[in-house]
């Protein structure tokens, strides 16, 4: 479902995504890791068409990201960790102008956005009368995942979208992407949240610096680097191990 | 056929897209970006109900043009377009950087299936529409007054309106494509400083012009032909539309004609640039605002380093003894040189007051009776400065990261409000001082009279303090929504008569020779007026948040 080849991108003279080459099949939930500024989020900018990559080659769904960028578009879903939103639309004002983007019939977008609010337990005044400016981090998170998923793409890049769902929302959030994926749609799950990861993702790819690192399921890379568990693989991979020492040294400095 | 489009249906194409696009960014222009309200109907309806008076206000400025009654065609027609172009490129200046560059909607837009020349095309047509609007309003009066002019008649109407949507196409399509060459001559790096600093003298050009250009047009109306054979009528745009009134609906020179179609070609020229040619750039440059640019180690002449090392010096550092003080010189020094936002809101604000003492200077340059009120007026004008640039600082689109002085362990906002203040004496107001003396040192008619600016810089100091006093000032702590409120607009009426007050005061007291008594007295005001004013800042306690 989704196939890179040698893929970079370059801003400058940095070098942000180094040559990129994996491939998932449709129906899998794909949890894809790395520290802060390790190319996730530009990976996922470049394979949803929102960046051009600066070489090699990649397809999404069957379409080629240089030639049908529009398909690709049409084909996924994306939340990005920003959760950035129009915020002086009401949210039911921005759900229907993302399915007026996808071309979904109004009667078949209000249908679908009240199936989202009961999933959700958004009440419909709250979406009708209150500007998305005024919406709790959480409320506004909901609008997002429910735009991501409104004109049911095949395949569906998450990057971070815990971030301020409360714990009932966030439990809803997991059985519902893997519900998604039990359906056959491809799921790509970027989060720094390593143990939803774990619970979650029945594969995950560990990048850093722009360079693919570990690439299988969480269980057997975590028993084959005997690293017990995905968060202490992880860091041990990228540098972090020595966190926890530096942690402690830090703390002291507070000593009264 | 890929075999991947087997698999999942067709998601048919968006018939009304353009639509969808087109509304909503109307919906976002007449509401403003960000809404703070908790519903609907109590938070974005200001802007709409602000451009509706905007309306009312232009229609009413549109009046001036029934001092083109009897005169030719083309000198209504050129005054026409030239105040048209002036306010709708303050318009479109002011808003295009944040339409058509605004770096959230990518992550909201980009990776939907809408093309960029889709996005592009709606933004301009809801600039271009609102433009219309307003320019449908000023030139109200005009389409009639045309009927009456000399070799006007009932055809004017009707090719000013052609002309008018001509203009305002030709005014959007120019920022276009400003941003555009920007983008691809400056690269994604300096993208964001060069666009700001092209809509910031854009905007200063813009209400520079919006001044200057009823002078001139003053002093030219008195020779005959409107300088129709002058040369280099050719080069002003106002002249090439008002050339295409002139040949439709006037009186039909050749000169009118070839005006007019250089008109057509220029702004079909600007428009195929803009939407055909450069579009793809256009595409480049919302990538630009979705990628985060590489960490660059600041240069040694950088803002950053350049604003510390002013901090430190004399006689500013005797004013930022207080490090929250100091803090807060910095923070405001460095949104007045970085945000594209508060230098948008600040430089073309202040414009006016710069350029209306020294419209008075020149305009009494030879004549001592009207010079001596003019310079003395002109120097209590500066005084408005730090008054204007304090109120506008108050506001930002970060508004909320003002929370952090609340906070923090400080009794009240008197350091913040001090510290941003140095920041406006020393950023701005230093600066157009010097410019203000070397314009007074050669249009004064006597230098003597240079002692007339003495009532200005004595009050000075204290008028300066009036905004951290009258309420708890806190830079960057309001909405930018609530920056066009008419409470600050009546604040600053109420100081610019004061001024005028002032000016009469001290011109009658030169002219009656009691100037050095006038002088005096109003020292020993100022100095009880600082020291109270200072005594109440520091007094001054946190305002409840819900209040």
């Amino acid at each position: 479902m989704i196939h890179l080849q040698n893929l970079v991108k370059r801003f400058g003279a940095q070098m942000a995504v180094a040559g990129l080459s994996f491939d998932i099949p449709a129906g899998q939930i794909v949890g894809f890791l790395g520290p802060n500024g390790a190319g996730k989020t530009t990976t996922l900018k470049m394979l949803t068409g929102m960046l051009t990559p600066t070489s090699g080659t990649a397809t999404v769904a069957g379409f080629d990201l240089a030639t049908d960028t529009l398909e690709v578009k049409r084909q996924t879903g994306f939340v990005p960790d920003s959760g950035a939103v129009y915020e002086s639309l009401t949210g039911l004002e921005y759900l229907e102008m993302v399915a007026a983007l996808y071309g979904i019939p109004e009667a078949a977008a209000r249908e679908r956005i009240r199936q989202f609010l009961a999933f959700f337990d958004l009440s419909f005044e709250t979406l009708t009368d209150k500007l998305l400016g005024a919406y709790s981090k959480g409320m506004r998170r909901k609008v997002v995942i429910t735009a991501a998923l409104l004109h049911n793409p095949p395949v569906v890049f998450f990057d971070e979208p815990l971030d301020g769902l409360d714990a009932n929302a966030a439990v809803g959030f997991k059985a519902l992407i893997q519900t998604l994926a039990r359906e056959g749609k491809t799921i790509v799950y970027s989060s720094h949240i390593l143990d939803v990861v774990e619970k979650v993702c029945e594969r995950v790819l560990i990048i850093d610096q722009g360079r693919l690192l570990l690439d299988g399921r969480p269980d057997e890379l975590v028993a084959s680097h005997q690293a017990g568990t995905l968060e202490k693989l992880f860091t041990r991979l990228t540098g972090g191990a020595e966190i926890e020492r530096r942690a402690e040294d830090f703390a002291k400095t507070f000593r009264l | 056929m890929s075999a991947a489009a087997n698999q999942s249906p067709p998601i048919p194409r968006a018939p009304s897209m353009e639509r969808t696009l087109h509304r909503l960014f109307l919906t976002l222009f007449l509401r403003g970006r960000s809404a703070r309200g908790l519903h609907k109907e109590s938070a974005p309806k200001s802007i709409g109900s602000r451009l509706l008076l905007t309306l009312v206000i232009y229609t009413l400025m549109g009046l001036m043009a029934f001092v083109f009654w009897g005169k030719p065609v083309f000198g209504l027609a050129l005054y026409l377009h030239a105040m048209t172009l002036v306010f709708l490129g303050m318009l479109v200046a002011g808003s295009a950087g944040e339409m058509l560059f605004n770096s959230q909607e990518a992550d909201i837009l980009l990776h939907r299936p809408v093309t960029p020349k889709a996005l592009l095309r709606a933004k301009v047509g809801v600039l271009a529409q609102v433009s219309l609007w307003l320019a449908g309003a000023f030139n109200l009066t005009g389409f009639f007054v045309g009927v009456w002019c000399r070799n006007g008649g009932w055809g004017f109407p009707l090719a000013h309106a052609l002309s008018t949507v001509l203009a305002a196409l030709f005014c959007a399509g120019s920022v276009v494509l400003v941003y555009q060459l920007c983008l691809r001559w400056f690269g994604r790096e300096r993208l964001d400083g060069v666009m700001t600093t092209a809509q910031v003298f854009t905007a200063i050009f813009a209400v520079l012009g919006a001044q200057l250009a009823p002078q001139l047009l003053g002093r030219f109306s008195d020779r005959a032909p409107l300088s129709l054979e002058a040369w280099w009528v050719g080069l002003l745009p106002p002249a090439w539309f008002a050339g295409f009134d002139d040949a439709l609906a006037g009186s039909g020179d050749a000169s009118s004609w070839a005006l007019g179609a250089f008109g057509v070609v220029v702004t079909t020229g600007v428009l195929w640039l803009s939407f055909g040619r450069l579009a793809r750039d256009y595409e480049l440059g919302l990538q630009t605002l979705s990628e985060a640019a590489p960490a660059r180690p600041s240069p040694p002449g950088s803002p950053r380093r350049w604003l510390n090392r002013l901090a430190g010096l004399p006689p500013l550092c005797w004013g930022l003894r207080d490090p929250v003080a100091r803090a807060s010189f910095l923070l405001a020094a460095a949104y007045l040189v970085r945000d594209r936002e508060v230098k948008l809101r600040v430089f073309p604000g202040l414009a006016p007051l710069l350029v209306f003492p020294i419209l008075l200077l020149w305009q009494s340059h030879g004549k001592a009776g009207l010079g001596s009120f003019g310079i003395v007026l002109g120097g209590t004008y500066i005084c408005l400065i730090p008054v204007l640039a304090m109120q506008m600082l108050r506001f930002s689109q970060q508004w909320q990261a003002a929370d952090l002085f609340r906070l923090a362990p400080l009794a009240g906002p008197a350091p913040l409000a001090l510290g941003a203040r140095q920041a406006v004496v020393w950023l701005l107001l230093a600066p157009l001082l010097v410019v203000y003396a070397v314009a007074a040192w050669f249009l004064a008619p006597d230098r003597s009279q240079l002692l007339l600016l003495l009532p200005g810089l004595i009050a000075l100091p204290a008028i300066s303090l009036v905004p951290c006093a009258t309420a708890a000032f806190v830079p960057f702590s309001a909405p930018s929504e609530e920056a066009k409120s008419a409470g600050r607009g009546l604040s600053m009426f109420g100081l610019m008569l004061l001024s005028l007050v002032l000016s009469g005061l001290a011109a009658a007291a030169w002219s009656g020779g009691w100037f050095g008594w006038l002088v005096f007295v109003e020292s020993g005001l100022a100095i009880a007026a600082y020291i109270g004013l200072r005594t109440r800042i520091g007094q001054r306690r946190w305002e409840p948040l819900d209040g």
